[in-house]
């Protein structure tokens, strides 16, 4: 069986984008990714296979042909692939799959939102579908909850929260394709409005559109693109829901231990051995609870953790330093893949201002809001210089 | 926007009923499956059980922003309903708190479930559970 590895990225600037269409933003992605290869790429030769990322949130692409369109990759096989907001690293997940079943040798993975055209959509969609569940349920509820119970049960404080959004928003300040590029304190986030007690506007993602592809390769075919391939050392996806009982599931969430387990198992690395990652930060409080999770951390440690200083660029263990979803945005498409193309950098020495020295092996981790609430899916892959 | 999928009156809408697996004892409500959500037993023998008609807060928040049509602060917890004979193990559910304040509801405190009208769909009213601070609890 052949590895995959990660041999080219490109990513347009994350921002508000009005005027793009989906198709722009497919474009855009594309053409970075091309123009950016090492040693160049026949496009319609060189890829046999296409997944795409997205929720399709705006109504537009809902279908792989729409990067076919886009790109002008015709007849070649392309694939759909929606998994909450795990969607962008579960569409590469099946492009490694297949390249590692060596059905093909070389997959554009691309991911794409367009979140803006449909803000009052989400909430709408979450406020009202599942009447019996209480009418108005939205994200920062269903990730607040957990805020709430791991200050009761862990003494964790308000401060060790925010201070996850103000490292983050720190670190975007530093990464070019961030949608927002400022810096805030403890007491910014604490004073910025309250969205859903106890989290505030600046515990939470911006709404942005945005736009990622990777190039995977076989063995056989990898050195053809760069020197520099990043091998794919292992990934793992789970599924949950805290209505099943489990007490974790109020603090923390389970399918991210058990996705993160396969991963480290597959890889044969475990959680001191990574270097970097790219973590799932849509609220403050998911990044402090994945740290746990992924076992950065003991149990209920997470608001330590970060007071130590650990994840932050120069601490121990790097996480987020593109901004993460909480300064670069969450288009939920594109997001798997951005962490991809962030891991890519990292371990080939080419983040700029947020490089993490040496790092050789790094993690991307989503996980997605489903049927049953928060923490519903989880997808991580673990990187390797 | 979608419309409500929920819209036939269920049993389990009017009155606390819970489904027990016969295997590993989780108990679902409100929704009634044939499959256990926990063991995956398929298919599972589920046994109704009649829940408390109070339970304890596991977890809340309180949501701030929400559309225009829907009235806000909006308290939302999760809650642990027991068995009404105190055997077996809690449901549970989320849903949204009624006639609560945020300095009233702390993980652990006791709230009563409610059913109430939540909004109609066409001529059909909506029923469904909502929890709230035990009058006597009520400053």
């Amino acid at each position: 069986m052949t590895d995959a590895h990660v041999v080219g990225a490109g990513i347009i600037d994350f921002g508000e984008k009005y005027d793009w269409s989906f198709e722009d933003l497919l474009e855009g992605a594309y053409l970075d990714l091309v123009e950016s290869v090492d040693y160049g790429i026949d496009p319609t030769n060189d890829i046999d296979g296409v997944w795409y990322g997205t929720l399709d949130i705006a109504n537009e692409g809902s279908s792989g042909a729409a990067v076919a369109h886009a790109t002008g990759l015709f007849e070649t096989p392309a694939t759909h692939i929606v998994n909450a907001c795990a969607t962008g690293s579960d569409a590469f997940r099946n492009a490694v799959q297949a390249i590692k079943a060596e059905d093909i040798d070389v997959a554009l993975v691309i991911g794409a939102e367009k979140m803006l055209d449909s803000t009052e959509g989400l909430i709408g969609g979450a406020a009202l579908e599942r009447l019996w569940r209480g009418r108005g349920v939205t994200m920062p509820a269903f990730f607040g909850m957990r805020a709430t119970r791991h200050m009761d049960q862990y003494d964790t404080t308000r401060e060790q929260i925010a201070a996850v959004s103000v490292k983050n928003h720190e670190n975007g300040t530093k990464y070019p394709h961030a949608h927002q590029q400022f810096e805030c304190s403890v007491d910014d986030v604490k004073e910025s409005s309250t969205v859903s007690y106890p989290l505030n506007l600046y515990d939470c993602c911006p709404v942005t559109d945005g736009a990622c592809a990777v190039l995977v390769a076989s063995d056989d075919r990898a050195r053809e693109f760069t020197d520099a391939p990043v091998r794919v050392a292992g990934y793992g996806l789970s599924t949950d829901s805290f209505q099943r009982g489990d007490d974790l599931a109020l603090t923390n969430f389970p399918a991210s231990r058990h996705a993160s387990s396969t991963a480290y198992e597959r890889s044969g690395y475990g959680p001191d051995d990574i270097d970097v990652a790219e973590v799932h930060d849509c609220f403050s409080i998911t990044e402090l609870i994945t740290y746990e999770d992924l076992g950065f951390c003991e149990q209920g440690e997470g608001g330590s953790h970060i007071d130590e200083g650990i994840p932050h660029l120069d601490g121990e263990q790097p996480i987020n330093p593109s901004g993460g979803l909480l300064s670069k945005g969450h288009p939920i498409g594109a997001t798997g893949v951005a962490q991809i193309a962030e891991i890519f950098e990292q371990l080939r020495g080419e983040a700029g201002d947020v490089q993490v020295p040496d790092a050789e092996v790094g993690m991307q981790h989503n996980i997605g809001i489903g049927r049953n609430a928060t923490g519903a899916v989880s997808c991580v892959n673990i990187l390797e210089r | 926007m979608s419309g409500p999928r929920y819209h036939r009156t269920r049993r389990q809408d009017q009155r606390l009923v819970g489904f027990e697996c016969q295997a590993c004892g989780f108990v679902s409500f409100p929704d009634e499956k044939r499959i256990c959500k926990r063991c995956g037993d398929a298919p599972a023998e589920f046994r109704d059980v009649d829940l408390a008609s109070s339970g304890t807060i596991k977890t809340f928040v309180v949501q701030e922003y929400l559309p225009d049509d829907i009235e806000v602060p909006q308290p939302l917890a999760i809650i642990d309903i027991p068995q009404a004979d105190g055997s077996g193990e809690p449901t549970r559910v989320y849903g949204l708190l009624t006639e609560t304040e945020l300095d009233e509801i702390s993980v652990g405190c006791t709230v009563d479930v409610r059913f109430r009208e939540l909004f109609d769909e066409g001529a059909r009213p909506i029923n469904s559970f909502k929890f709230s601070v035990p009058r006597e609890d009520k400053r």
